[in-house]
């Protein structure tokens, strides 16, 4: 804080001389953290540790070599998971603080080595059976508990990610759109499932005050996954029903949106409307494509001019309500 | 010559200070609304949440309006093209005076994209004016004025980075300009002028004229210190002269003064973490530790010392190791540094990036198929190492 500032505050009087007093005695004996600096080594070490790990093993899998490789990564996992469970503090249904910023990025290197030597073992060996696509349901399993269990934002992340490869949706944040292709209507029925199932788990973790914390993560996976499937399902529907696809969005923004406002949430209401825009603006442009006439595209260009000046006053308005609220 | 009200800007620091210390419990509740009646700031800006999407959106009108222009007088030919964009470019210019002197807006997203489009509208008028093939020095002096104009009138960080890279851009061209030398004393030049705007923007932040700046001021010294590094880096050197100057160096070939710049290389990461660390300069020490990723870049790039897997894992390991001591080394805060968390408040928020991150990041890395080899290590690094600002 400028404490010049503050002395020139007190003289004028605005504030007392103890609060001023407080000002220079917490600025002077102020402390040059460097908490997020080595947050950012650790987390790429642990990223370099495991992917190097990862492909050693898959490297030399015909050789004698990685069984050592295998027993040198059990052994890593399991001293990561010891470490976990000696420093965990207790487990309670709210949210725990991490003991240290080095235990977060030990049980995260411990997940991801469980998951190289449980993927390992099921390629080679196919313990786990080939149904029900085991591969991802048992790391998933792994990723889930140790999420609760230890109470890592990280791992539920993962977790999330997993679950939805299980089902058989890439929902890592850039790939979202790159990576599925939305145009088969199995992908966007399981989208719609996911995401409803990720809302229903982000509104029970309120509702029954079970790792609260944990909503928001599930809520913004749950939403993204369930607007974008909502969008590719009516641009599928090109030249079909695209109005029920709309009526679902509608619907499913009117939700989201009082769900945002409860929560008082600006990240939210942004992506929303967002979405209900593009949304609106496909239904338009294909209803003044069927009029097949130059006057369409100029209504067009119109139209895109009139409704951003439009969402730019709603978000401004929503904006000030969210403030006040 | 900043926009903005500077009274109004000073009592925004202000109230940000109240704000500060009333966080950390240092004035009461009284105080803190004292301040602020007192200081009143009459500025408008949104959640940053809402920045995003009004800038988005006032960039998708900017575009549809100038769709609408274009399609109305497409039979005027090239010349109402041109006309056109000076147009919208005069015109983008004037709304964010507009929006800025009477409407109030500061930092609001419409500033931003207004700005942006100006400057991009009147570049597209030089090129289609002169048939897109001016020289590049008239593009990198038109963009340098119009930058540094933007910067100094409504002090937009992100107009700063352009306004380092033009001026960058037009000494490289300028020197080009001057033949068989040229390639002797361009990475001296850049480094040269790399140093004189970080030295610069060092002096400049700590006087009182220019404290609206302070952010550009940093932006400054962030891209100085990367180009300055950019400027020394061998791969850099050698493969900028094989491209520009046909050198026509084989694998293996060194260029003249190798040594050099391999030192340069090496030592200037090392140098800016160290002279951080003195300082306490965070800018110093978070470029410093990202250009550590340049230097292991650069030699690997040459000398393959290890397969890339092994390098992988020592290397993890060693950077855990590393932190592992660092926080055991500063459990106990020691020459004014700590390895705890300064700011509690916006702690939540970080957690939630940071687990975006990860599963951007790491999803990859937890179900490794044979024929996959691409963990996202790079992109990893910027995400990162991003997170402190």
């Amino acid at each position: 804080m400028d404490i010049d500032l503050f002395e020139q505050l007190q003289k004028e009087g605005t504030i007392s001389a103890a609060s001023a007093e407080k000002v220079r005695t917490i600025t002077t004996t102020r402390l040059f953290s460097v908490h997020w600096e080595l947050k950012t080594i650790l987390y790429l070490g642990v990223l370099l540790l495991s992917g190097g790990l990862g492909i050693l093993v898959y490297k030399n899998i015909d050789t004698i070599g990685h069984q050592v490789i295998l027993l040198a990564i059990a052994l890593a996992c399991g001293g990561c998971f010891y470490y976990s469970f000696r420093h965990k503090l207790p487990f309670s249904r709210e949210k725990v603080p991490a003991p240290n910023s080095f235990f977060d990025y030990i049980l995260l290197l411990g997940c991801l080595l469980l998951i190289t030597f449980i993927t390992y073992l099921q390629v080679q060996y196919n313990v786990f059976g080939t149904r029900y696509g085991a591969a991802t349901f048992m790391p998933m399993l792994v990723l889930f508990f140790s999420a609760y269990y230890f109470d890592h934002l990280g791992v539920l992340s993962m977790a999330v990610t997993n679950l939805a490869a299980w089902m058989g949706v890439t929902v890592t944040p850039l790939q979202l759109l790159s990576a599925n292709d939305f145009s088969s209507y199995t992908l966007v029925y399981t989208g719609l499932a996911l995401g409803a199932l990720l809302i229903v788990a982000a509104l029970l973790s309120h509702r029954l005050r079970f790792k609260a914390h944990f909503a928001f993560t599930y809520s913004n996976f749950g939403t993204h996954v369930f607007l974008i499937a909502n969008l590719a399902g009516m641009f599928a529907a090109y030249d079909g029903p695209y109005g029920l696809w709309f009526l679902l969005l509608v619907a499913a923004t009117v939700f989201f949106y009082s769900q945002a406002m409860k929560q008082g949430s600006f990240y939210f209401i942004l992506i929303i409307t967002l979405y209900a825009y593009i949304g609106l603006s496909f239904v338009i442009v294909r209803l003044l494509m069927r009029t097949e006439s130059e006057g369409g595209i100029y209504a067009g260009l119109l139209y895109f001019i009139m409704s951003g000046i439009g969402a730019i006053l709603l978000l401004i308005n929503l904006n000030k309500k969210l403030k006040r609220a | 010559m900043i926009a903005y009200n500077s009274q109004s800007l000073d009592n925004l620091y202000v109230q940000e200070q109240a704000e500060m210390a009333k966080g950390a419990d240092c004035i009461t509740a009284e105080e803190y609304n004292a301040i602020i009646t007192a200081y009143p700031a009459d500025l408008y800006t949104p959640n940053p949440y809402m920045r995003i999407g009004i800038f988005i959106l006032t960039a998708i009108i900017l575009l549809f309006s100038f769709g609408l222009f274009c399609l109305l007088s497409i039979a005027g030919g090239e010349g109402a093209i041109t006309f056109l964009c000076v147009l919208f470019g005069g015109g983008s210019y004037a709304l964010a005076e507009y929006m800025v002197r009477e409407k109030k807006h500061y930092k609001s997203g419409a500033d931003a994209a207004l700005i942006w489009g100006a400057g991009i509208f009147l570049l597209s008028a030089l090129g289609i004016a002169t048939d897109a093939d001016a020289p590049v020095w008239v593009w990198c002096l038109a963009a340098l004025i119009l930058s540094l104009f933007f910067v100094l009138r409504f002090a937009d960080v992100s107009m700063s980075i352009v306004t380092h890279l033009s001026l960058l851009g037009l000494i490289f061209s300028g020197c080009v300009q001057l033949g068989n030398i040229a390639k002797l004393i361009i990475p001296f030049m850049v480094m040269l002028a790399s140093a004189g705007v970080y030295f610069l923007s060092v002096k400049l932040i700590a006087i009182h004229t220019y404290r609206h700046y302070k952010k550009c001021l940093q932006m400054l010294q962030c891209c100085a210190l990367i180009t300055l590094y950019l400027g020394g880096n061998y791969f850099v050197i050698r493969e900028v002269s094989n491209e520009m100057f046909n050198l026509d160096l084989q694998p293996g070939q060194d260029i003249p003064g190798g040594w050099f710049f391999w030192i340069l290389t090496v030592a200037l990461p090392l140098l800016y973490i160290y002279a951080g660390i003195r300082k306490k300069d965070r800018i110093l020490i978070c470029v410093g530790l990202l250009l550590i990723a340049g230097i292991v870049y650069t030699v690997r790039y040459y000398h393959s010392v290890a397969p890339l897997e092994v390098a992988m894992t020592l290397g993890g390991l060693a950077m855990i190791g590393i932190a592992y001591a660092l926080i055991r080394y500063l459990k106990t805060p020691r020459h004014g540094f700590t390895e705890a968390s300064s700011d509690e408040r916006h702690a939540m928020e970080a957690m939630q990036i940071e687990s975006l991150v990860i599963a951007q990041t790491m999803s990859h890395a937890a179900t490794p198929r044979p024929d996959q080899f691409e963990f996202g290590g790079g992109s990893g690094g910027g995400g990162g190492a991003s997170g402190d600002y």
